[in-house]
């Protein structure tokens, strides 16, 4: 490589270090992935042990990456119990300072509680939830399906996702007509 | 009268949609009526947000009592329009609309038509104020307890009711998902609040919307009806001089009959969950 680059043009040359920098580059991003390791196969406690082993081997950005993977795991062997193991990945992860409890706790809940954590807000429904009820109700579907995951197909839990989608339907109503007398009374 | 001229009258009507009109706001009106045996102590029960104060239940009253005059009226016409239905098909008529005897029935069954339109233009203007302040006072109650005096997290904690764990089956079936007529739905709020106890928070607070999305639908029809009424009622004049039985008029009466009666299948109400078991991994130090 350096004497092609030594025996070419001068701008050439530069062509050429250019797109050797940039490969050297990538070839870094490939060994990088590979030293983070996703969980494989259908031992979700096997998986969790990877991923916690993972991310405090410097792949702690990859946190994102590491939970899908073990939804699905998860998914292929649905009982109440990985409920719990969830739990305790996401305490380890917030006590490890991987995440906020803030955040733990809003993953947590999207997946495996029947409330809605896109529900959360400070304001008064006319004033805050009215003006962006769209948005609200398209997030609130998103969450749904998160849970059906989380609360159906992970822990096998039909009736807290039957309940969270009585919920949903009630939110729309309730919010149809508060809503609408909100705006009858600007 | 041949089928082409018989084609040709239905062609000359308004169109099906306008004349259900009528019969829909029948439904309207005869919903609101049930509301009339509402039981206040019981619709008042310790809720902590107060949807349903005395004024509320008032207007409520109001409007049933409006309603109830106009069902019995109704309900007098309907069965005699049920009556000469049965004999004009008894008699064969469908099909022989030139036989005298049979023109004789098509004109009565018209003019007992006619009444059933009377009656309800001489009651809409005062069932549409009852409507509206039923409406109105809803939408305040709504404003206030829901809107201003709730968060959207406080607000999923009263439909979600205390624990979580005990799904109320007493809740009725939600507007816009069961298909069910207004009827139906009042027939189910009834049930739902004249059982002191069995209403809590979170059921009003459905209840109260269901209630006021169908009161905003009601008034928009009954507006919507007054307007159509008039030309429904001149067209059945014309009728008159020719004695046809329409299929629209069929089909108002039908609409009309099966509310008053109750014969239309109603819309099967969501089955309440099974009761919810502990389970194992159910609980989380994360959980909100």
């Amino acid at each position: 490589m350096n004497r092609l680059i030594r025996s070419a043009r001068p701008w050439w040359r530069q062509a050429l270090l250019l797109s050797a920098l940039t490969l050297a580059a990538c070839s870094g991003l490939d060994t990088r992935q590979d030293a983070c390791p996703m969980p494989q196969g259908h031992d979700l406690e096997a998986a969790f042990e990877t991923a916690r082993a993972g991310m405090q081997n410097g792949c702690e950005t990859r946190f994102d990456d590491y939970l899908s993977h073990l939804l699905t795991i998860a998914e292929g062997d649905p009982q109440p119990e990985n409920r719990r193991r969830f739990s305790e990945f996401l305490v380890w992860a917030s006590d490890e300072g991987l995440l906020s409890r803030r955040q733990a706790k809003s993953l947590y809940n999207r997946y495996f509680n029947v409330k809605f954590v896109s529900m959360m807000g400070d304001y008064d429904n006319c004033s805050s939830t009215c003006p962006n009820k769209t948005t609200l109700l398209s997030r609130l579907e998103q969450e749904l399906a998160d849970k059906e995951l989380g609360l159906l197909r992970i822990s096998a839990d039909k009736e807290a996702y039957y309940r969270a989608d009585h919920l949903f339907k009630e939110t729309e109503l309730v919010l149809e007509a508060t809503c609408s007398a909100c705006a009858a009374g600007r | 009268m041949n089928p082409r001229q018989y084609t040709i009258k239905v062609r000359t009507y308004p169109a099906p949609s306008r004349r259900q009109r009528v019969g829909q706001a029948a439904a309207c009106l005869l919903a609101a009526a049930t509301l009339a045996s509402l039981d206040a102590s019981g619709a008042a029960t310790g809720p902590s947000i107060r949807l349903f104060p005395t004024t509320v239940l008032e207007d409520i009253r109001q409007t049933g009592h409006v309603a109830k005059e106009m069902e019995t009226n109704l309900q007098d016409i309907i069965g005699r329009l049920d009556r000469q239905q049965q004999l004009y098909r008894e008699s064969k008529c469908e099909g022989a609309e030139s036989d005298p005897g049979c023109a004789r029935i098509a004109k009565q069954l018209g003019a007992t038509y006619l009444e059933m339109l009377n009656v309800m233009e001489a009651q809409l203007p005062e069932m549409e104020r009852a409507v509206n302040n039923t409406y109105a006072s809803l939408e305040k109650r709504l404003r206030q307890e829901l809107g201003q005096k709730m968060t959207p997290w406080t607000l999923q904690e009263t439909l979600l009711g205390n624990g979580q764990g005990t799904p109320d089956v007493t809740r009725p079936s939600l507007r816009g998902h069961s298909g069910m007529r207004l009827s139906d739905r009042f027939r189910q709020y009834y049930r739902l609040v004249s059982h002191p106890g069995s209403n809590s928070n979170h059921s009003l607070a459905v209840i109260a919307s269901d209630i006021y999305l169908d009161m905003q639908e009601a008034s928009g029809l009954i507006a919507r009806t007054r307007e159509e009424i008039s030309r429904a009622t001149l067209m059945e004049q014309l009728n008159q001089s020719f004695g046809l039985i329409t299929p629209e008029m069929q089909e108002v009466v039908a609409g009309v009959k099966s509310i008053l009666f109750g014969e239309a299948t109603a819309g099967a109400p969501i089955a309440g969950p099974p009761p919810v078991s502990q389970e194992p991994g159910d609980y989380s130090p994360l959980k909100l």
